[in-house]
């Protein structure tokens, strides 16, 4: 890996550079999503609550932390290789090193939430377990996951100046119809609506991924056979798929950014 | 990551360069990016100014150790040619392969983080160029010595003039093992000493075997450091010989050249 130390350098580069100058620096990187979370539990935890769930609080933070993880890195993905453009029209380096340092960074700020978080859960539900093993590999597989959407979003982004606008518009439905707030299979309305089940438990990439990572920390037990296949399987085909888009496209760049 | 670079040295020895037919159109709209409703018609905005033809059929070889001036009018394609040797932009004709350490510096202060110190910039372009942290270290005091900023060195690059951002970014070039050196116009905004000190370096890698294509639109400047010069206009080679006779052939072309009295 030649490139090893450029990647460490473009990642020391995107925390420096993105909050430079502000008194909290990189700490907004914590208090950005820890702020997104007491709002949704405001709003859904106390406000509506939905009556379905034990400690509730810890089973929408849980969701919460997957969920603004994959949504931040894709988003600051998006427009990363525009930032960048001195970078991109003037020296010749790996481009993919500018959209996995962005993924990483977020990467970062997520574990550090998810080892505040995890305690926490697991001393309060009781469920330390040995299912918390297979946390590691599972957030593994969300990395892959969210860095193969990331590679894809940038370089499409790069070309077609539409795309960070049409992802920040539907992240927001998609938010809502990501079983955060709710357990699909709890839900009453649906027990017999199989279709719609299936579209919010499965249609949804980034479904199996909040249910895996709750399973082991808010249930305190391993996710479903299918729902560990599907993620690894998802963790394939997108850093597979991504990469493979990135580089197919990537011949121009230094043209069109 | 590093097999994503493209493979530019294909068939060719370290500090050789072969452009072969080389043909490279770029579109000139204000508006550079597509958006999603032409790429789903199928189709780009008819209308605006059509794609310049920076490159037509260029054809170059050239020897490791070679020193060559590249000139022309603005426009004329020189630029886009060291852009296309240093493989940041691929042609849509023809065939590129630069040989080994491809150092290019085609722009003051370009892949420079603003925010962070000199010499923290020398960690992030040494890496630029897949050097790793021993290796930039290795080369660390010897850069920092080059540049003569002295304690500048640890200030934010933010607040370099463009002569410091020129000894910056030379030092950390003209310290990377480079077997092609690809050089646009940048040293004109060194001062006088330091132009001197860069050309003494350059003639130091070309003795250790370096070849350098440099881009300069000072007569003087490419007299004394090539001895090779092509000439471009509008995107064509016209010119490619001995620099004693491509600079008249240049000023002639530029009518710079004074009416020569008859004998």
């Amino acid at each position: 890996m030649a490139y090893r130390y450029l990647f460490e350098q473009m990642v020391r580069r995107e925390l420096r550079q993105k909050y430079k100058g502000s008194a909290l620096g990189v700490l907004w990187y914590l208090i950005n999503p820890l702020v997104l979370m007491g709002a949704y539990y405001l709003m859904f935890g106390v406000i509506f609550p939905a009556p379905s769930e034990d400690d509730y609080p810890l089973f929408l933070l849980v969701g919460l932390v997957v969920w603004v993880f994959f949504s931040q890195a894709v988003l600051s993905a998006a427009p990363s290789l525009l930032d960048q453009g001195a970078l991109v029209r003037k020296a010749r380096f790996p481009r993919e090193a500018i959209p996995a340092s962005v993924v990483t960074v977020q990467l970062v700020t997520f574990l550090a939430l998810i080892a505040l978080l995890t305690p926490i859960t697991v001393a309060i539900r009781g469920t330390a377990s040995l299912a918390l093993l297979a946390l590691p590999a599972i957030l593994a597989c969300l990395f892959a996951f969210v860095l193969g959407i990331a590679l894809a979003v940038s370089v499409l982004h790069a070309y077609f100046r539409d795309v960070a606008p049409i992802l920040s518009a539907a992240l927001l439905p998609w938010f809502f119809l990501s079983p955060i707030f709710f357990d699909p299979s709890h839900l009453d309305r649906f027990s017999d609506e199989t279709a719609a089940l299936f579209v919010l438990e499965w249609v949804n990439p980034v479904a199996p991924f909040i249910v895996a990572v709750r399973d082991v920390i808010y249930g305190g037990a391993l996710p479903d056979a299918r729902v560990l296949l599907y993620i690894v399987v998802a963790a394939v085909l997108a850093v597979g798929g991504g990469l493979a888009l990135f580089r197919r496209m990537q011949g121009e760049l230094a043209v069109v950014v | 990551m590093s097999r994503s670079r493209p493979a530019l040295d294909d068939g060719v020895r370290p500090g050789e360069i072969v452009l072969e037919h080389a043909s490279r159109a770029f579109s000139v709209k204000a508006d550079r990016g597509r958006t999603l409703k032409e790429m789903l018609i199928g189709r780009r905005r008819a209308g605006g100014p059509p794609a310049v033809q920076a490159l037509r059929d260029v054809s170059l070889r050239i020897e490791p150790g070679e020193t060559v001036g590249m000139v022309g009018r603005n426009g004329a394609g020189k630029s886009s040619t060291l852009r296309v040797l240093s493989g940041i932009v691929p042609l849509n004709a023809g065939r590129v392969a630069c040989g080994g350490q491809v150092v290019a510096q085609l722009e003051l202060g370009a892949g420079f983080g603003r925010d962070f110190s000199g010499r923290e910039n020398i960690f992030l372009n040494g890496a630029l160029h897949g050097l790793n942290k021993e290796q930039i270290e290795a080369r660390l005091d010897a850069i920092i010595e080059f540049t003569e900023l002295g304690d500048f060195i640890d200030a934010p690059v933010a607040t370099y003039s463009s002569g410091m951002f020129l000894r910056l970014g030379f030092s950390i070039a003209a310290h990377l093992d480079a077997d092609v050196l690809l050089i646009d116009e940048v040293l004109a905004v060194g001062d006088e000493a330091f132009q001197r000190k860069c050309e003494a370096r350059i003639a130091e890698q070309i003795a250790g075997g370096a070849t350098l294509v440099l881009v300069s639109h000072d007569a003087a400047l490419i007299e004394r450091t090539c001895e090779r010069v092509v000439v471009l206009d509008g995107g064509k080679k016209v010119f490619d010989g001995p620099v004693q006779e491509g600079m008249p052939f240049y000023h002639r072309l530029m009518g710079t050249v004074d009416a020569v009295p008859s004998p």
